[in-house]
Protein backbone atom coordinates (compact mmCIF):
# COMPACT_ATOMS: atom_id res chain seq x y z
CA UNK A 1 0.00 0.00 0.00
CA UNK A 2 1.14 3.50 -0.67
CA UNK A 3 1.57 5.51 2.50
CA UNK A 4 0.87 8.89 0.95
CA UNK A 5 -2.26 8.40 -1.11
CA UNK A 6 -5.05 5.85 -1.54
CA UNK A 7 -6.17 4.81 -5.01
CA UNK A 8 -9.33 6.89 -4.79
CA UNK A 9 -7.46 9.84 -3.35
CA UNK A 10 -5.04 9.65 -6.22
CA UNK A 11 -7.87 9.60 -8.73
CA UNK A 12 -9.50 12.63 -7.11
CA UNK A 13 -6.29 14.62 -7.06
CA UNK A 14 -5.59 13.72 -10.67
CA UNK A 15 -9.03 15.12 -11.50
CA UNK A 16 -8.24 18.30 -9.59
CA UNK A 17 -4.90 18.61 -11.40
CA UNK A 18 -6.78 18.34 -14.70
CA UNK A 19 -9.23 21.06 -13.65
CA UNK A 20 -6.41 23.37 -12.59
CA UNK A 21 -4.65 22.87 -15.92
CA UNK A 22 -7.90 23.67 -17.76
CA UNK A 23 -8.36 26.78 -15.60
CA UNK A 24 -4.81 27.88 -16.40
CA UNK A 25 -4.87 27.23 -20.14
CA UNK A 26 -8.46 28.00 -21.14
CA UNK A 27 -7.97 31.79 -21.04
CA UNK A 28 -4.83 31.43 -23.13
CA UNK A 29 -6.73 29.24 -25.59
CA UNK A 30 -9.42 31.93 -25.80
CA UNK A 31 -6.82 34.55 -26.70
CA UNK A 32 -5.61 32.22 -29.45
CA UNK A 33 -9.14 31.59 -30.74
CA UNK A 34 -10.17 35.24 -30.94
CA UNK A 35 -6.90 36.35 -32.50
CA UNK A 36 -8.10 34.50 -35.64
CA UNK A 37 -11.70 35.68 -35.36
CA UNK A 38 -13.00 37.99 -38.05
CA UNK A 39 -14.62 40.56 -35.75
CA UNK A 40 -13.48 43.54 -33.72
CA UNK A 41 -15.48 42.31 -30.73
CA UNK A 42 -14.24 39.16 -29.02
CA UNK A 43 -17.64 37.53 -28.57
CA UNK A 44 -19.55 34.37 -29.49
CA UNK A 45 -20.64 33.18 -31.96
CA UNK A 46 -17.38 33.27 -33.92
CA UNK A 47 -17.61 35.16 -37.19
CA UNK A 48 -14.98 33.46 -39.32
CA UNK A 49 -11.28 32.91 -39.78
CA UNK A 50 -8.91 35.77 -40.59
CA UNK A 51 -5.26 36.69 -40.45
CA UNK A 52 -6.03 40.44 -40.64
CA UNK A 53 -5.01 41.11 -37.06
CA UNK A 54 -1.63 39.47 -37.50
CA UNK A 55 -1.03 41.42 -40.71
CA UNK A 56 -2.11 44.61 -38.96
CA UNK A 57 0.28 44.21 -36.08
CA UNK A 58 3.28 43.43 -38.27
CA UNK A 59 2.65 46.75 -40.02
CA UNK A 60 2.08 48.80 -36.87
CA UNK A 61 5.28 50.84 -36.41
CA UNK A 62 4.36 51.93 -32.88
CA UNK A 63 3.92 48.35 -31.75
CA UNK A 64 7.07 47.08 -33.45
CA UNK A 65 8.96 50.02 -31.93
CA UNK A 66 7.72 49.11 -28.46
CA UNK A 67 8.81 45.50 -28.96
CA UNK A 68 12.26 46.72 -30.01
CA UNK A 69 12.53 49.04 -27.02
CA UNK A 70 11.62 46.20 -24.68
CA UNK A 71 14.14 43.89 -26.34
CA UNK A 72 16.90 46.47 -25.84
CA UNK A 73 15.91 47.14 -22.22
CA UNK A 74 15.65 43.42 -21.48
CA UNK A 75 19.02 42.63 -23.10
CA UNK A 76 20.88 45.41 -21.26
CA UNK A 77 19.26 44.77 -17.90
CA UNK A 78 19.76 41.02 -18.02
CA UNK A 79 23.44 41.36 -18.93
CA UNK A 80 23.79 43.78 -16.02
CA UNK A 81 21.93 41.53 -13.62
CA UNK A 82 23.86 38.42 -14.63
CA UNK A 83 27.22 40.17 -14.28
CA UNK A 84 26.35 41.57 -10.85
CA UNK A 85 24.74 38.26 -9.86
CA UNK A 86 27.82 36.26 -10.84
CA UNK A 87 30.13 38.60 -8.90
CA UNK A 88 27.98 38.34 -5.79
CA UNK A 89 27.15 34.65 -5.96
CA UNK A 90 30.77 33.46 -5.82
CA UNK A 91 31.51 34.74 -2.31
CA UNK A 92 27.97 33.99 -1.15
CA UNK A 93 28.16 30.38 -2.28
CA UNK A 94 31.81 29.52 -1.68
CA UNK A 95 33.30 31.67 1.04
CA UNK A 96 32.83 32.50 4.67
CA UNK A 97 32.99 36.12 5.74
CA UNK A 98 31.60 38.39 8.39
CA UNK A 99 28.21 39.90 7.70
CA UNK A 100 27.32 37.27 5.10
CA UNK A 101 23.77 36.99 6.41
CA UNK A 102 23.21 40.74 6.14
CA UNK A 103 24.77 40.91 2.67
CA UNK A 104 22.62 38.11 1.27
CA UNK A 105 19.52 39.57 2.94
CA UNK A 106 20.18 42.93 1.25
CA UNK A 107 20.87 41.37 -2.14
CA UNK A 108 17.68 39.30 -2.01
CA UNK A 109 15.45 41.95 -0.44
CA UNK A 110 14.09 43.45 -3.70
CA UNK A 111 12.20 40.13 -4.00
CA UNK A 112 9.92 41.06 -1.12
CA UNK A 113 9.36 44.73 -1.87
CA UNK A 114 6.11 45.56 -3.69
CA UNK A 115 6.92 46.89 -7.16
CA UNK A 116 4.87 50.03 -6.61
CA UNK A 117 7.28 50.99 -3.80
CA UNK A 118 10.35 50.21 -5.94
CA UNK A 119 8.88 52.23 -8.79
CA UNK A 120 8.06 55.38 -6.86
CA UNK A 121 11.34 55.29 -4.92
CA UNK A 122 13.31 55.22 -8.18
CA UNK A 123 11.10 57.97 -9.57
CA UNK A 124 11.95 60.14 -6.56
CA UNK A 125 15.66 59.29 -6.83
CA UNK A 126 15.87 60.27 -10.49
CA UNK A 127 13.86 63.39 -9.76
CA UNK A 128 16.13 64.33 -6.82
CA UNK A 129 19.38 63.97 -8.77
CA UNK A 130 17.89 65.46 -11.92
CA UNK A 131 18.34 62.44 -14.19
CA UNK A 132 15.92 62.58 -17.13
CA UNK A 133 13.76 59.50 -17.53
CA UNK A 134 14.84 57.38 -20.51
CA UNK A 135 15.11 53.70 -21.28
CA UNK A 136 18.32 53.68 -19.21
CA UNK A 137 16.35 54.48 -16.05
CA UNK A 138 14.14 51.48 -16.83
CA UNK A 139 17.26 49.34 -17.29
CA UNK A 140 18.55 50.46 -13.86
CA UNK A 141 15.26 49.51 -12.21
CA UNK A 142 15.09 46.16 -13.97
CA UNK A 143 18.60 45.25 -12.83
CA UNK A 144 17.46 45.80 -9.23
CA UNK A 145 14.48 43.49 -9.85
CA UNK A 146 16.40 40.75 -11.70
CA UNK A 147 19.54 40.58 -9.55
CA UNK A 148 17.93 38.46 -6.79
CA UNK A 149 16.57 36.00 -9.36
CA UNK A 150 20.05 35.49 -10.82
CA UNK A 151 21.35 34.78 -7.30
CA UNK A 152 18.61 32.20 -6.70
CA UNK A 153 19.73 30.38 -9.84
CA UNK A 154 23.51 30.76 -9.49
CA UNK A 155 24.11 30.17 -5.77
CA UNK A 156 22.65 26.61 -5.63
CA UNK A 157 24.57 25.71 -8.79
CA UNK A 158 27.87 27.00 -7.37
CA UNK A 159 27.25 25.11 -4.14
CA UNK A 160 26.93 21.88 -6.11
CA UNK A 161 30.39 22.21 -7.61
CA UNK A 162 33.03 20.17 -5.80
CA UNK A 163 35.45 22.46 -3.94
CA UNK A 164 38.15 19.88 -4.74
CA UNK A 165 38.09 20.93 -8.40
CA UNK A 166 38.98 24.47 -7.45
CA UNK A 167 41.67 23.34 -5.01
CA UNK A 168 43.17 21.08 -7.67
CA UNK A 169 43.37 24.05 -10.04
CA UNK A 170 45.16 26.14 -7.40
CA UNK A 171 47.54 23.25 -6.68
CA UNK A 172 48.38 23.12 -10.37
CA UNK A 173 49.36 26.78 -10.27
CA UNK A 174 46.24 28.46 -11.59
CA UNK A 175 45.41 31.82 -10.09
CA UNK A 176 41.90 32.84 -9.05
CA UNK A 177 40.97 34.34 -12.40
CA UNK A 178 42.22 31.32 -14.34
CA UNK A 179 40.41 28.99 -11.98
CA UNK A 180 37.22 30.93 -12.54
CA UNK A 181 37.59 31.07 -16.30
CA UNK A 182 38.71 27.49 -16.87
CA UNK A 183 36.91 25.57 -14.11
CA UNK A 184 33.96 27.46 -12.64
CA UNK A 185 32.68 29.30 -15.69
CA UNK A 186 32.15 26.23 -17.92
CA UNK A 187 30.40 24.44 -15.06
CA UNK A 188 27.99 27.27 -14.33
CA UNK A 189 27.38 28.18 -17.97
CA UNK A 190 23.95 26.49 -18.16
CA UNK A 191 22.93 28.27 -14.96
CA UNK A 192 24.19 31.57 -16.38
CA UNK A 193 22.07 31.07 -19.47
CA UNK A 194 18.97 30.37 -17.43
CA UNK A 195 19.67 33.34 -15.15
CA UNK A 196 19.94 35.49 -18.28
CA UNK A 197 16.67 34.17 -19.69
CA UNK A 198 14.80 34.63 -16.42
CA UNK A 199 16.06 38.22 -16.21
CA UNK A 200 15.22 38.82 -19.85
CA UNK A 201 11.65 37.57 -19.60
CA UNK A 202 11.13 39.40 -16.29
CA UNK A 203 12.25 42.67 -17.82
CA UNK A 204 10.39 42.16 -21.08
CA UNK A 205 7.15 41.71 -19.16
CA UNK A 206 7.67 44.29 -16.40
CA UNK A 207 5.09 47.04 -16.24
CA UNK A 208 4.84 48.34 -12.67
CA UNK A 209 8.34 49.75 -12.13
CA UNK A 210 8.75 50.78 -15.76
CA UNK A 211 5.54 52.80 -15.64
CA UNK A 212 7.12 55.17 -13.10
CA UNK A 213 10.58 55.58 -14.59
CA UNK A 214 10.01 55.31 -18.33
CA UNK A 215 10.63 58.27 -20.60
CA UNK A 216 8.92 59.00 -23.90
CA UNK A 217 9.87 55.66 -25.50
CA UNK A 218 7.27 53.13 -24.37
CA UNK A 219 8.28 49.56 -23.61
CA UNK A 220 6.03 46.75 -24.83
CA UNK A 221 4.05 46.33 -21.57
CA UNK A 222 3.44 50.09 -21.46
CA UNK A 223 2.28 50.03 -25.06
CA UNK A 224 -0.04 47.12 -24.28
CA UNK A 225 -1.49 48.85 -21.24
CA UNK A 226 -2.20 51.92 -23.36
CA UNK A 227 -3.70 49.88 -26.19
CA UNK A 228 -6.06 48.06 -23.81
CA UNK A 229 -8.00 51.27 -23.33
CA UNK A 230 -9.06 51.34 -26.99
CA UNK A 231 -11.46 48.48 -27.79
CA UNK A 232 -10.84 48.84 -31.53
CA UNK A 233 -7.21 47.84 -31.04
CA UNK A 234 -8.07 44.74 -29.04
CA UNK A 235 -7.91 42.15 -31.87
CA UNK A 236 -4.47 43.37 -32.90
CA UNK A 237 -3.33 43.11 -29.29
CA UNK A 238 -4.67 39.55 -29.16
CA UNK A 239 -2.56 38.66 -32.17
CA UNK A 240 0.56 40.10 -30.55
CA UNK A 241 -0.36 38.33 -27.34
CA UNK A 242 -0.40 34.98 -29.08
CA UNK A 243 2.96 35.58 -30.74
CA UNK A 244 4.66 36.88 -27.58
CA UNK A 245 3.28 34.10 -25.39
CA UNK A 246 4.28 31.40 -27.84
CA UNK A 247 7.80 32.74 -28.18
CA UNK A 248 8.29 33.17 -24.43
CA UNK A 249 6.88 29.70 -23.68
CA UNK A 250 9.13 28.07 -26.25
CA UNK A 251 12.21 29.97 -25.05
CA UNK A 252 11.64 29.37 -21.35
CA UNK A 253 10.61 25.72 -21.56
CA UNK A 254 13.38 25.02 -24.08
CA UNK A 255 15.94 26.72 -21.85
CA UNK A 256 14.86 24.78 -18.78
CA UNK A 257 15.06 21.45 -20.63
CA UNK A 258 18.38 22.47 -22.17
CA UNK A 259 19.80 23.37 -18.76
CA UNK A 260 18.77 19.99 -17.33
CA UNK A 261 20.41 18.12 -20.20
CA UNK A 262 23.57 20.25 -20.12
CA UNK A 263 23.98 19.87 -16.37
CA UNK A 264 23.50 16.12 -16.62
CA UNK A 265 26.22 16.01 -19.32
CA UNK A 266 28.57 18.15 -17.24
CA UNK A 267 27.81 15.61 -14.52
CA UNK A 268 30.61 14.30 -12.33
CA UNK A 269 29.40 16.61 -9.60
CA UNK A 270 28.03 15.67 -6.24
CA UNK A 271 24.43 16.83 -6.24
CA UNK B 1 56.93 36.80 -9.21
CA UNK B 2 55.93 40.41 -9.00
CA UNK B 3 54.61 40.54 -12.54
CA UNK B 4 52.05 37.86 -11.94
CA UNK B 5 50.86 39.43 -8.75
CA UNK B 6 49.84 42.54 -10.65
CA UNK B 7 46.11 42.70 -10.17
CA UNK B 8 44.02 42.78 -13.29
CA UNK B 9 40.79 41.87 -11.59
CA UNK B 10 40.06 42.04 -7.90
CA UNK B 11 38.74 38.61 -6.92
CA UNK B 12 38.77 39.05 -3.16
CA UNK B 13 35.45 38.87 -1.36
CA UNK B 14 35.06 42.66 -0.99
CA UNK B 15 36.17 43.11 -4.58
CA UNK B 16 33.47 40.77 -5.84
CA UNK B 17 30.71 42.05 -3.60
CA UNK B 18 31.52 45.75 -4.04
CA UNK B 19 29.70 46.40 -7.29
CA UNK B 20 26.48 44.46 -6.59
CA UNK B 21 26.21 45.99 -3.12
CA UNK B 22 26.92 49.48 -4.44
CA UNK B 23 24.19 48.99 -7.05
CA UNK B 24 21.60 48.06 -4.46
CA UNK B 25 22.64 50.84 -2.11
CA UNK B 26 22.41 53.42 -4.89
CA UNK B 27 19.25 52.19 -6.58
CA UNK B 28 17.36 50.50 -3.76
CA UNK B 29 18.33 51.75 -0.29
CA UNK B 30 19.02 55.41 -1.14
CA UNK B 31 15.75 55.72 -3.10
CA UNK B 32 13.83 54.36 -0.12
CA UNK B 33 15.64 56.92 2.03
CA UNK B 34 14.47 59.63 -0.36
CA UNK B 35 10.90 58.36 -0.03
CA UNK B 36 11.38 58.78 3.72
CA UNK B 37 12.67 62.32 3.16
CA UNK B 38 9.59 63.20 1.10
CA UNK B 39 7.29 61.71 3.72
CA UNK B 40 8.52 64.23 6.33
CA UNK B 41 8.92 67.17 3.95
CA UNK B 42 12.73 67.24 3.97
CA UNK B 43 12.23 67.07 0.21
CA UNK B 44 9.13 68.49 -1.37
CA UNK B 45 7.74 69.08 -4.84
CA UNK B 46 6.74 72.59 -3.87
CA UNK B 47 9.56 75.11 -4.32
CA UNK B 48 9.22 76.72 -0.87
CA UNK B 49 11.37 74.93 1.73
CA UNK B 50 9.33 73.35 4.45
CA UNK B 51 10.54 72.65 7.94
CA UNK B 52 10.60 68.96 8.85
CA UNK B 53 7.06 67.92 9.65
CA UNK B 54 5.31 64.71 10.47
CA UNK B 55 1.99 66.11 9.28
CA UNK B 56 1.89 63.59 6.44
CA UNK B 57 2.17 60.68 8.86
CA UNK B 58 -0.29 62.30 11.24
CA UNK B 59 -2.85 62.77 8.48
CA UNK B 60 -2.36 59.20 7.33
CA UNK B 61 -2.73 57.59 10.74
CA UNK B 62 -5.89 59.59 11.43
CA UNK B 63 -7.39 59.24 8.00
CA UNK B 64 -10.36 56.96 7.60
CA UNK B 65 -9.91 56.66 3.83
CA UNK B 66 -6.33 55.45 3.51
CA UNK B 67 -6.42 53.00 6.39
CA UNK B 68 -9.76 51.63 5.26
CA UNK B 69 -8.35 51.16 1.79
CA UNK B 70 -5.31 49.47 3.27
CA UNK B 71 -7.43 46.96 5.20
CA UNK B 72 -9.57 46.34 2.15
CA UNK B 73 -6.41 45.48 0.19
CA UNK B 74 -5.15 43.26 3.00
CA UNK B 75 -8.49 41.43 3.07
CA UNK B 76 -8.55 40.93 -0.70
CA UNK B 77 -4.95 39.85 -0.76
CA UNK B 78 -5.45 37.45 2.17
CA UNK B 79 -8.41 35.79 0.45
CA UNK B 80 -6.39 35.46 -2.75
CA UNK B 81 -3.32 34.01 -1.01
CA UNK B 82 -5.35 31.51 1.02
CA UNK B 83 -7.33 30.39 -2.01
CA UNK B 84 -4.20 30.00 -4.09
CA UNK B 85 -2.46 27.93 -1.42
CA UNK B 86 -5.56 25.76 -0.87
CA UNK B 87 -5.76 25.06 -4.60
CA UNK B 88 -2.04 24.56 -5.14
CA UNK B 89 -1.42 22.29 -2.16
CA UNK B 90 -3.40 19.24 -3.31
CA UNK B 91 -2.06 19.64 -6.84
CA UNK B 92 1.54 19.82 -5.62
CA UNK B 93 0.79 16.89 -3.28
CA UNK B 94 -0.43 14.82 -6.20
CA UNK B 95 2.68 15.62 -8.25
CA UNK B 96 5.15 15.04 -5.41
CA UNK B 97 3.64 12.01 -3.69
CA UNK B 98 1.10 10.56 -6.13
CA UNK B 99 3.69 8.26 -7.70
CA UNK B 100 3.14 9.89 -11.09
CA UNK B 101 5.65 9.24 -13.81
CA UNK B 102 6.94 12.37 -15.51
CA UNK B 103 6.12 14.55 -12.54
CA UNK B 104 8.63 17.18 -13.65
CA UNK B 105 6.94 17.47 -17.03
CA UNK B 106 3.57 17.92 -15.31
CA UNK B 107 5.12 20.49 -12.97
CA UNK B 108 6.48 22.40 -15.96
CA UNK B 109 3.00 22.36 -17.55
CA UNK B 110 1.66 23.84 -14.33
CA UNK B 111 4.31 26.54 -14.04
CA UNK B 112 4.67 27.47 -17.71
CA UNK B 113 1.81 30.03 -17.75
CA UNK B 114 3.61 31.99 -15.05
CA UNK B 115 6.52 32.44 -17.40
CA UNK B 116 4.41 34.15 -20.04
CA UNK B 117 3.33 37.76 -19.94
CA UNK B 118 1.48 38.93 -16.87
CA UNK B 119 -0.38 41.71 -18.67
CA UNK B 120 -1.47 39.35 -21.41
CA UNK B 121 -2.93 36.91 -18.91
CA UNK B 122 -4.87 39.77 -17.34
CA UNK B 123 -5.97 40.78 -20.83
CA UNK B 124 -7.36 37.26 -21.38
CA UNK B 125 -9.74 37.76 -18.46
CA UNK B 126 -10.80 41.14 -19.79
CA UNK B 127 -11.84 39.34 -22.96
CA UNK B 128 -13.63 36.64 -20.99
CA UNK B 129 -15.45 38.80 -18.45
CA UNK B 130 -16.30 41.96 -20.42
CA UNK B 131 -19.92 42.92 -21.13
CA UNK B 132 -19.40 41.83 -24.74
CA UNK B 133 -16.97 39.18 -23.62
CA UNK B 134 -16.90 35.44 -23.85
CA UNK B 135 -19.08 34.66 -20.82
CA UNK B 136 -21.76 37.23 -21.60
CA UNK B 137 -21.92 36.55 -25.32
CA UNK B 138 -22.21 32.87 -24.52
CA UNK B 139 -25.14 33.67 -22.23
CA UNK B 140 -26.82 35.76 -24.96
CA UNK B 141 -26.28 32.93 -27.40
CA UNK B 142 -27.89 30.44 -25.05
CA UNK B 143 -30.71 32.93 -24.54
CA UNK B 144 -30.16 32.99 -20.77
CA UNK B 145 -29.60 36.75 -20.82
CA UNK B 146 -30.99 39.39 -23.17
CA UNK B 147 -28.50 41.33 -25.31
CA UNK B 148 -29.01 44.58 -23.42
CA UNK B 149 -28.72 42.89 -20.04
CA UNK B 150 -25.15 41.59 -19.54
CA UNK B 151 -23.94 40.26 -16.20
CA UNK B 152 -22.13 43.52 -15.56
CA UNK B 153 -20.48 42.79 -12.23
CA UNK B 154 -18.19 40.22 -13.89
CA UNK B 155 -15.64 42.81 -14.98
CA UNK B 156 -14.62 45.94 -13.06
CA UNK B 157 -15.34 44.49 -9.65
CA UNK B 158 -13.57 43.21 -6.57
CA UNK B 159 -14.49 39.71 -7.74
CA UNK B 160 -12.69 40.23 -11.05
CA UNK B 161 -9.54 41.46 -9.31
CA UNK B 162 -9.42 38.49 -6.96
CA UNK B 163 -10.21 35.97 -9.71
CA UNK B 164 -7.44 37.35 -11.91
CA UNK B 165 -4.94 37.45 -9.05
CA UNK B 166 -5.70 33.81 -8.18
CA UNK B 167 -5.25 32.93 -11.84
CA UNK B 168 -1.99 34.81 -12.15
CA UNK B 169 -0.33 33.48 -8.98
CA UNK B 170 -1.55 29.88 -8.88
CA UNK B 171 1.22 28.39 -11.07
CA UNK B 172 3.95 30.15 -9.12
CA UNK B 173 2.80 28.91 -5.73
CA UNK B 174 2.76 25.26 -6.70
CA UNK B 175 6.57 25.33 -6.88
CA UNK B 176 7.62 25.97 -3.23
CA UNK B 177 4.93 23.58 -1.98
CA UNK B 178 6.06 20.93 -4.43
CA UNK B 179 9.67 21.32 -3.33
CA UNK B 180 8.81 20.99 0.36
CA UNK B 181 6.76 17.82 -0.30
CA UNK B 182 9.28 16.37 -2.72
CA UNK B 183 12.13 16.60 -0.20
CA UNK B 184 10.03 14.96 2.48
CA UNK B 185 11.55 11.69 3.75
CA UNK B 186 9.10 8.96 2.61
CA UNK B 187 10.31 6.62 5.34
CA UNK B 188 8.54 8.84 7.87
CA UNK B 189 5.23 8.05 6.18
CA UNK B 190 6.03 4.35 6.09
CA UNK B 191 6.94 4.49 9.77
CA UNK B 192 3.64 6.23 10.51
CA UNK B 193 1.78 3.49 8.60
CA UNK B 194 3.70 0.78 10.48
CA UNK B 195 2.60 2.39 13.71
CA UNK B 196 -1.04 2.08 12.59
CA UNK B 197 -1.56 5.71 11.69
CA UNK B 198 -4.25 6.14 9.07
CA UNK B 199 -3.30 8.05 5.95
CA UNK B 200 -5.20 11.05 7.26
CA UNK B 201 -3.39 10.90 10.60
CA UNK B 202 -0.04 10.54 8.84
CA UNK B 203 -0.89 13.53 6.69
CA UNK B 204 -1.99 15.66 9.62
CA UNK B 205 0.83 14.73 12.00
CA UNK B 206 3.76 14.20 9.59
CA UNK B 207 3.31 15.55 6.06
CA UNK B 208 1.49 18.76 6.83
CA UNK B 209 3.83 20.02 9.58
CA UNK B 210 6.90 19.15 7.51
CA UNK B 211 5.59 20.92 4.43
CA UNK B 212 4.55 23.99 6.40
CA UNK B 213 7.67 26.02 5.55
CA UNK B 214 6.86 25.60 1.87
CA UNK B 215 3.26 26.59 2.50
CA UNK B 216 4.27 29.70 4.45
CA UNK B 217 6.79 30.65 1.76
CA UNK B 218 4.14 30.18 -0.91
CA UNK B 219 1.67 32.27 1.05
CA UNK B 220 4.18 35.11 1.43
CA UNK B 221 5.17 34.95 -2.24
CA UNK B 222 1.55 35.72 -3.12
CA UNK B 223 0.58 38.01 -0.29
CA UNK B 224 3.49 40.45 -0.60
CA UNK B 225 3.11 41.32 -4.27
CA UNK B 226 -0.69 41.26 -4.24
CA UNK B 227 -1.17 43.54 -1.23
CA UNK B 228 0.67 46.32 -3.11
CA UNK B 229 -0.84 45.40 -6.47
CA UNK B 230 -2.05 48.19 -8.73
CA UNK B 231 -1.80 46.88 -12.28
CA UNK B 232 -4.51 44.21 -12.14
CA UNK B 233 -7.02 46.36 -10.23
CA UNK B 234 -6.50 49.25 -12.63
CA UNK B 235 -7.26 46.94 -15.56
CA UNK B 236 -10.16 44.86 -14.23
CA UNK B 237 -11.09 46.43 -10.89
CA UNK B 238 -13.09 49.54 -11.73
CA UNK B 239 -13.94 51.60 -8.65
CA UNK B 240 -14.96 48.74 -6.36
CA UNK B 241 -11.73 46.87 -7.05
CA UNK B 242 -9.53 49.92 -6.35
CA UNK B 243 -6.66 48.92 -4.05
CA UNK B 244 -4.06 50.57 -1.81
CA UNK B 245 -1.42 50.23 -4.53
CA UNK B 246 -3.64 52.19 -6.93
CA UNK B 247 -3.84 54.97 -4.38
CA UNK B 248 -0.04 55.13 -4.12
CA UNK B 249 0.33 55.04 -7.87
CA UNK B 250 -2.29 57.79 -8.33
CA UNK B 251 -0.64 60.05 -5.75
CA UNK B 252 2.47 59.98 -7.95
CA UNK B 253 0.48 60.26 -11.17
CA UNK B 254 -0.18 63.27 -13.29
CA UNK B 255 -3.69 64.00 -11.98
CA UNK B 256 -3.35 65.39 -8.47
CA UNK B 257 0.16 64.48 -7.37
CA UNK B 258 0.81 64.50 -3.63
CA UNK B 259 4.26 63.05 -3.14
CA UNK B 260 4.27 63.53 0.63
CA UNK B 261 1.12 61.49 1.21
CA UNK B 262 2.20 59.00 -1.45
CA UNK B 263 5.56 58.53 0.27
CA UNK B 264 3.86 57.98 3.62
CA UNK B 265 1.57 55.35 2.11
CA UNK B 266 4.47 53.61 0.35
CA UNK B 267 6.64 53.51 3.48
CA UNK B 268 3.76 52.18 5.56
CA UNK B 269 3.26 49.36 3.05
CA UNK B 270 7.00 48.67 3.01
CA UNK B 271 7.05 48.55 6.82
CA UNK B 272 4.18 46.08 6.99
CA UNK B 273 5.81 43.86 4.38
CA UNK B 274 9.19 44.05 6.13
CA UNK B 275 7.66 43.04 9.48
CA UNK B 276 5.78 40.15 7.88
CA UNK B 277 8.91 38.92 6.09
CA UNK B 278 10.97 39.22 9.26
CA UNK B 279 8.46 37.36 11.42
CA UNK B 280 7.87 34.62 8.90
CA UNK B 281 11.47 34.14 7.86
CA UNK B 282 12.37 33.53 11.50
CA UNK B 283 9.47 31.12 11.66
CA UNK B 284 10.63 29.43 8.46
CA UNK B 285 14.19 29.19 9.74
CA UNK B 286 13.04 27.67 13.04
CA UNK B 287 10.84 25.18 11.26
CA UNK B 288 13.62 24.05 8.99
CA UNK B 289 16.05 23.72 11.86
CA UNK B 290 13.47 21.75 13.83
CA UNK B 291 12.84 19.35 10.98
CA UNK B 292 16.45 18.30 10.74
Amino acid sequence: MDAALSKNGCRMLRGLFGLVVVFLYAPIAILLLFSFNDSVLPSFPLSGFTLTWYRQFIHDPELIGALETSAIVAALSSVGAVVLGTLASIPLARRRFRGKGAVSALLLSPLVVPYVVLGISLLLLFHAVGVPRTIMTVVIGHIVISLPYTLLVLIPRLQQIDVGLEEAAYDLGANRLQTFRLIILPLILPALVSAFLISFTTSFDEYAVASFVVGSRATFPLYLYGALRFPSRLPEVLAVAVVVMTVSLVVVVGAELGRRIAERRLGALPS
Amino acid sequence: MAGRRRKRLDLTTPGLLGLPLAWLVAFFLVPIGIVGAYSIDVFSIYPAKHPVTFAGWDDFLHSAIYLKLFWKSVRMSLIVSVLVVLLAYPVAYYLALGGTKRKYVLLLILIAPFLTSYLLRVLAWKVILGSNGVVNSFLYWLGVRAHDDPVSQLLYSRFAVMLVLVYVWLPFVALPIFVSLETLDRRLLEAAADLYASRWQAFRRVTLPLSLPGVVAAFLFVFIPTVGEFVTPSLVGGTSGYMYGNQISDLFGTGFPDWRTGSVLALFLLGVVAVLTGVFSRFLGMRQAGAR
